[in-house]
C-alpha cells in the first residue's frame, strides 16, 4: 500500500446560502490544502451538514465560488464533481454484496472486469474486510458497513473524500477504533478531506485542522491545539471543552476588575467599552490549602470522573462559582471535601478575555 | 495500489464516449448527462401532472359543467339541482345512501376491529389462514354477495324463514352484501394499525396493575384509533359509492348510485345523472378529506426503539378471539359457497342436480365468453400500464429533485381518486371522451378508455403504496449514486427497482384484481366490441338468467383467485432469493 494519491486542493470563496429568509451560511471563505483533513465541528444547525453538501453539489450555493485544483465546480452537478461521499447511513445498497458495493462506482464509469476486480481486491484489504466479500450489507456489524461505505467511496480514487458524520452511528469503542483507523489510512492515501462532526473529541482527535462553526458563520479555524489553547471567541471557548467564565470590567493598561479586586492580565484587552468575560479552564486554576491563595472559596460538590475529580467552588467574596479539575493525588493532600475551605489561584497567562 | 490510476477527468471523456468535435449534435455522453439535468425530471412530472389532468381533472370539470347546463347545453345554474330537489329524490336516494352507508360502517368497522384483535392480541392457530379467508372477499366483485343473498334469503331462498317475513330486497340485503366486500377493506386497516403494537405499553399497563379490560380501553383501543376513524372513513365512501350490490338486491330502495345508472342508461337524462353525480361526490369528498386530516395527525408511534408485542398464553382470551372470528368467517363462507352451489345447480329450485349449464355462456345475453376475454384483456393491460406509470410517477416525485409545487400539485392529483366515485368517474368520462370536439375521442367504446379508466379509479392506493415503498429507502441512494458517477436512472434500475419488488408485485395484484371486478365505472364506457365479464354478470342478473350471472361472478373470483395464488409465488420466490439480504432489514 505504498500508493499515495494526490489529493485536490479546495478553495471556497464567499460562499452564501438560504432557504428563503433564513441565512444557513454566511460568506464563507476557507481553503483547504492537498491532503489535509479538515473538520466541520458545530452545534447542529449551524450549517456545516449544508457546506458539506454544497462542496458535493448536493446542494446548490446562493452565492460564491467553488474550486477543485485549478478547475470552478461552482456550477457543476454532482456527478461532474471529483469526490467520494460516506453518509451517516452509509446508504450501502442492500440489495448488492460488499463486492458490488465497492465496485459500483467502477462499474459507472465502464472500468474492465479484470481491473475492477483487482481494485475491489485491494480496497477489501485496505479496509481489512477481505473475508467478508461476498455477504450483504445486512450480514455485517456497524463498524463493518462503515469500512465498506469508505472503500466504496474511495474506490474510483476521488480526489476529495467527504464524511457526513460518519461515525455517530457507533457504539463508543467501534468509534474510537474507526477513527484512528479511518485517520491513518486518510493519511496513507492523502486524499484530502473533509469530515462533518457534531462530536469535539472526534474533531480535536482527527483533524489536522478544525473549522468551528456557529449560526451559518465561521467561529474559527485552526489546529487542534490552537483551537483548544487559545480560543477566538466566547462561543469556542464553551463549546470546545469546559470553561469557566468571570464577568469582569476593564480598568486602565491590561488591568481589570473582579468583584472589588483587581487583576494583571498578560494578554492585551479586547476593544470593549463595557464588560469583559475572562475565562479559565477547570484544570488550569491552581487549587493551594486554605489561607495560602489569593482566593477564598467552599467546596459545594465533587464529582468522580475517574481520572480527575471535578471540583465545584463557590467564591465567596465575588460569588461566583468555578470549576476546577484536580487528580485524586493532589485532592487527598489538599484534603478536599464537601463544605471545606479552600483558596485558589487564576494564573494570569491562563486567562483568556473576550468582549461580553 | 499502483496498478490502476485513472484520471477522473480521462474517465468523464473514455474514448468510447467521445466523438469528433465536428458534429454538431450532442454526443452520447452529452445526452446521457442531459437526461439527468434537473429540468428533465421537472419536465417529466410536468408532463406526469398533465396527463392525471386529462384523465381526473379535465373529466370532472364537464361533469360539474354539465351539471349545471340544460339538455341544450346553456347554462341554467342550480335549476337542474331545483328540478331534482322538487322530485323528491333527495328525501329518498341521498337520505337511504347516508344511512345504509352509515349503519353498515358501524357493523363493518366493529366486526373488522373484532378479528383484527382475535388475530394480532391471541395466540389462535391458523392466524395465517384466517388472514387469506377474512380477505377472500376483496377478489369478488360487489354483485357476487348481493347474488348469494338472494339464493340464501331471496323469494325462493334457502333460509328465506331466517328473516321472520322481513324483505331481503331493500336495505337488509343492501347492507349484508356491503359488509361481505367492504370486509377486508376495514380489516387490513385495522391489521396495519395494530400489527406493530409496543410491547413494553403493555408491560406497563400490567405492572400498573390494570386489568385486562382495562388495558384494552388504555392501550389497545388507542393505538388503533386511528385505524378505527381511517377504516370508517373508506368503507363509509365504498358503501355509499357501490353500485353493483343495491343494483340487483336493491329492490324499489332508491340509493344515489342507482338513481344515477337509472337517470343515465334508463331514461338517458345525462344533465340529471350529472347532478346526483355531484350529491354523491359531496359525501365521498368530504369523507376523503376528514380522512386525509386524520392521516396527518398520525405520527409514527411504532418507533425503531419499540419492542413487538407478543401475546401471553391465555385460553380465556385465545377462546374469546375464535368467538369474535367465527360469525365472520362462517358469513364468508356462506355467501361464496352459496354462489358456488347455485352456479353448478341446473335449474333453481326445481332441478338441483349439479352440472355445467350456467356456465355456457355462448347461450346467454351480456357477450359471454368474449366479454371474459375482454375482462382478461382489460385486466391485464391495466396492471402493466398502471403499474409502470404509478411507480414511474411516483418514482420521479419521491427520488428525484422537484420543486414544491410541482411535487404538491402531483400529490393532489395522484390522490383526487379516491374521492371520486368510480360511477361518477365513468359518467364523467362520457361527457369528456365522447365529447365531438375531443381529438380522441377515438377511444370512446374501446378497450383502451376502459383501461385509463380503471387505472385512473385506482390509482390513489396503488400511488401510496409506491411513495410509501419509495420513502422507506435510504435518502441518499441518489447522492452516493451521483458521487460514484452512477446517474438517477442507473441508480434506479439497480437499486430502487430491486428493493421496490415487492411492493411492485403488490400493486400489480391490485390493478389487476379491482379491473377485473369493477363495475361502477365502466358500466357507462363499455362498447359492443368491449363487453366486460362484471358487467356481463349485471347484464345477466338483470335479465333474469341469475344462475349464469353467479357462474360468472365466481369465474371471476377464481381467475382473481389465480393471480393472487401467482402473486403469492413470485413473493416467496422474491423472498427466498433476497432473504439474505433483507436479513436484519426490519
Amino acid at each position: 500500500m505504498s500508493q499515495k494519491t494526490q489529493g485536490s486542493r479546495l478553495e471556497i470563496q464567499g460562499v452564501n446560502k438560504f432557504f428563503g429568509d433564513f441565512c444557513a451560511l454566511k460568506d464563507i471563505n476557507l481553503t483547504i490544502e492537498p491532503g489535509e483533513l479538515v473538520c466541520f465541528l458545530g452545534p447542529s444547525g449551524c450549517g456545516k451538514t449544508t457546506l458539506l453538501r454544497i462542496i458535493a453539489g448536493l446542494e446548490r450555493q446562493s452565492g460564491g465560488l467553488l474550486h477543485q485544483g485549478e478547475t470552478d465546480i461552482s456550477l457543476k452537478p454532482p456527478r461532474e464533481r471529483d469526490f467520494g461521499i460516506v453518509f451517516q447511513s452509509y446508504a450501502l445498497f442492500p440489495n448488492m454484496t460488499v463486492t458490488d458495493n465497492i465496485a459500483y462506482g467502477l462499474r459507472s464509469i465502464g472500468m474492465p472486469k479484470a481491473q475492477v476486480r483487482s481494485r475491489v481486491d485491494e480496497l477489501l484489504a485496505l479496509v481489512g474486510l477481505e473475508d467478508q466479500a461476498s455477504k450483504y450489507p445486512a450480514q455485517l456489524s456497524g463498524g463493518q458497513q462503515q469500512r465498506v461505505a469508505l472503500a466504496r467511496a474511495l474506490a474510483p480514487t476521488p480526489g476529495l473524500l467527504l464524511l457526513d458524520e460518519p461515525l455517530s452511528a457507533l457504539d463508543a469503542k467501534v468509534r474510537h477504533h474507526l477513527r484512528s483507523e479511518i485517520r491513518s489510512l486518510q493519511k496513507q492515501l492523502g486524499v484530502t478531506t473533509v469530515m462533518v462532526t457534531h462530536d469535539q473529541e472526534e474533531a480535536l482527535a482527527m483533524a489536522d485542522r478544525v473549522v468551528v462553526m456557529n449560526n451559518g458563520v465561521i467561529e474559527q479555524v485552526g489546529t487542534p491545539l490552537d483551537i483548544y489553547q487559545q480560543p477566538a471567541s466566547a462561543f469556542v471557548a464553551s463549546f470546545i471543552g469546559a470553561m469557566n467564565f468571570i464577568d469582569s470590567s476593564p480598568l486602565n493598561g491590561q488591568r481589570v476588575k473582579i468583584g472589588n479586586r483587581e487583576l494583571d492580565l498578560i494578554r492585551p484587552l479586547p476593544a470593549a467599552d463595557g464588560c469583559i468575560q475572562l475565562a479559565i479552564r477547570p484544570e488550569d486554576v491552581h487549587l493551594l490549602p486554605s489561607g495560602d491563595g489569593e482566593w477564598e472559596g467552599e467546596v459545594l460538590a465533587l464529582d468522580y470522573l475517574g481520572a480527575f475529580i471535578r471540583t465545584h467552588i463557590r467564591l465567596s467574596d465575588i460569588e461566583l462559582d468555578l470549576v476546577v479539575d484536580v487528580d485524586p493525588r493532589s485532592a487527598r493532600r489538599l484534603d478536599l471535601r464537601v463544605g471545606g475551605c479552600i483558596c485558589l489561584n487564576l494564573p494570569s497567562d491562563a486567562l483568556h478575555c473576550f468582549a461580553a | 495500489m499502483s496498478v490502476f490510476d485513472p484520471g477522473k477527468s480521462s474517465m468523464i471523456d473514455s474514448p468510447s464516449f467521445s466523438t469528433p468535435a465536428t458534429r454538431n449534435w450532442p454526443t452520447l455522453a452529452e445526452l446521457r448527462r442531459r437526461l439527468t439535468d434537473r429540468w428533465v425530471f421537472a419536465l417529466l412530472l410536468v408532463i406526469g401532472c398533465v396527463v392525471l389532468t386529462l384523465l381526473v381533472l379535465a373529466p370532472l370539470y364537464t361533469l360539474l359543467s354539465k351539471s349545471v347546463e340544460n339538455k341544450a347545453g346553456e347554462f341554467v345554474g342550480l335549476e337542474n339541482f331545483a328540478h331534482y330537489l322538487s322530485s323528491g329524490g333527495i328525501e329518498s336516494a341521498f337520505f337511504n345512501s347516508l344511512w345504509v352507508a352509515g349503519l353498515s360502517t358501524v357493523i363493518v368497522v366493529s366486526l373488522a376491529f373484532m378479528a383484527a384483535w382475535a388475530l394480532t392480541r391471541t395466540r389462535l392457530p391458523f392466524t395465517g389462514w384466517l388472514r387469506g379467508v377474512l380477505v377472500l372477499p376483496i377478489l369478488a366483485p360487489s354483485l357476487l354477495p348481493a347474488i348469494s343473498l338472494v339464493y340464501l334469503f331471496g323469494n325462493q331462498g334457502v333460509l328465506k324463514s331466517w328473516l321472520f317475513g322481513a324483505e331481503i330486497y331493500g336495505p337488509i340485503g343492501i347492507i349484508m352484501g356491503s359488509c361481505f366486500w367492504t370486509f377486508p377493506h376495514a380489516l387490513m386497516i385495522l391489521l396495519t394499525a395494530m400489527d406493530n403494537a409496543d410491547g413494553r405499553h403493555y408491560e406497563a399497563a400490567t405492572a400498573l396493575k390494570a386489568s385486562p379490560w382495562r388495558t384494552f380501553w388504555t392501550v389497545t383501543v388507542p393505538g388503533a384509533r386511528y385505524g378505527l376513524v381511517s377504516a370508517g372513513f373508506v368503507v363509509f365512501t365504498l358503501v355509499i359509492t357501490d353500485f353493483g350490490v343495491p343494483k340487483v338486491i336493491g329492490g324499489q330502495f332508491d340509493v344515489l348510485a342507482t338513481d344515477i345508472y337509472k337517470q343515465v342508461i334508463g331514461q338517458q337524462k345525462f344533465e340529471m345523472g350529472a347532478v346526483v353525480s355531484v350529491l354523491l361526490l359531496l359525501p365521498a369528498m368530504l369523507a376523503f378529506i376528514a380522512d386525509r386530516y386524520v392521516q396527518r395527525k398520525q405520527s409514527a408511534s411504532f418507533t425503531a426503539r419499540s419492542v413487538p408485542y407478543r401475546p401471553r398464553q391465555d385460553r380465556m382470551r385465545d377462546a374469546i378471539g375464535a368467538l369474535m372470528l367465527t360469525p365472520t368467517v362462517v358469513f364468508i363462507f356462506a355467501i361464496i359457497g352459496m354462489a358456488i352451489y347455485a352456479s353448478f345447480v341446473t335449474f333453481w329450485p326445481y332441478n338441483l342436480q349439479l352440472s355445467l349449464n350456467n356456465y355456457q355462456f355462448g347461450r346467454m345475453d351480456g357477450g359471454g365468453w368474449g366479454a371474459y376475454i375482454n375482462s382478461l384483456k382489460m385486466a391485464l393491460g391495466t396492471m402493466l400500464i398502471g403499474t409502470g406509470l404509478v411507480f414511474f410517477n411516483a418514482w420521479l416525485m419521491e427520488r428525484t429533485p422537484q420543486p414544491k409545487l410541482l411535487t404538491g400539485v402531483f400529490q393532489f392529483l395522484s390522490l383526487l381518486p379516491l374521492a371520486v366515485p368510480g360511477l361518477v368517474l365513468g359518467l364523467s368520462y362520457i361527457f369528456f371522451f365522447n365529447h365531438p370536439d375531443n381529438p380522441i375521442n377515438g377511444i370512446y367504446g374501446t378497450l383502451f378508455i376502459l383501461i385509463l379508466c380503471t387505472i385512473t379509479h385506482f390509482y390513489a392506493v396503488s400511488h401510496l403504496t409506491a411513495v410509501t415503498a419509495l420513502k422507506q429507502l435510504d435518502q441518499e441512494f441518489e447522492a452516493v449514486g451521483e458521487s460514484l458517477n452512477a446517474s438517477r436512472w442507473r441508480v434506479l434500475f439497480t437499486v430502487t427497482l430491486p428493493l421496490c419488488l415487492p411492493a411492485i408485485l403488490d400493486v400489480a395484484l391490485y390493478l389487476f384484481v379491482n379491473a377485473m371486478t369493477t363495475v361502477s365505472a365502466v358500466v357507462f364506457l363499455y362498447g359492443h366490441d368491449s363487453q366486460l365479464a362484471s358487467v356481463a354478470v349485471l347484464n345477466m342478473d338483470e335479465a333474469g338468467d341469475i344462475a349464469p350471472a353467479a357462474a360468472m361472478a365466481i369465474l371471476i373470483t377464481a381467475t382473481c383467485a389465480v393471480a393472487k395464488l401467482i402473486q403469492g409465488v413470485l413473493r416467496f420466490w422474491v423472498d427466498r432469493s433476497t432473504r439474505a439480504w433483507r436479513q436484519g432489514m426490519e
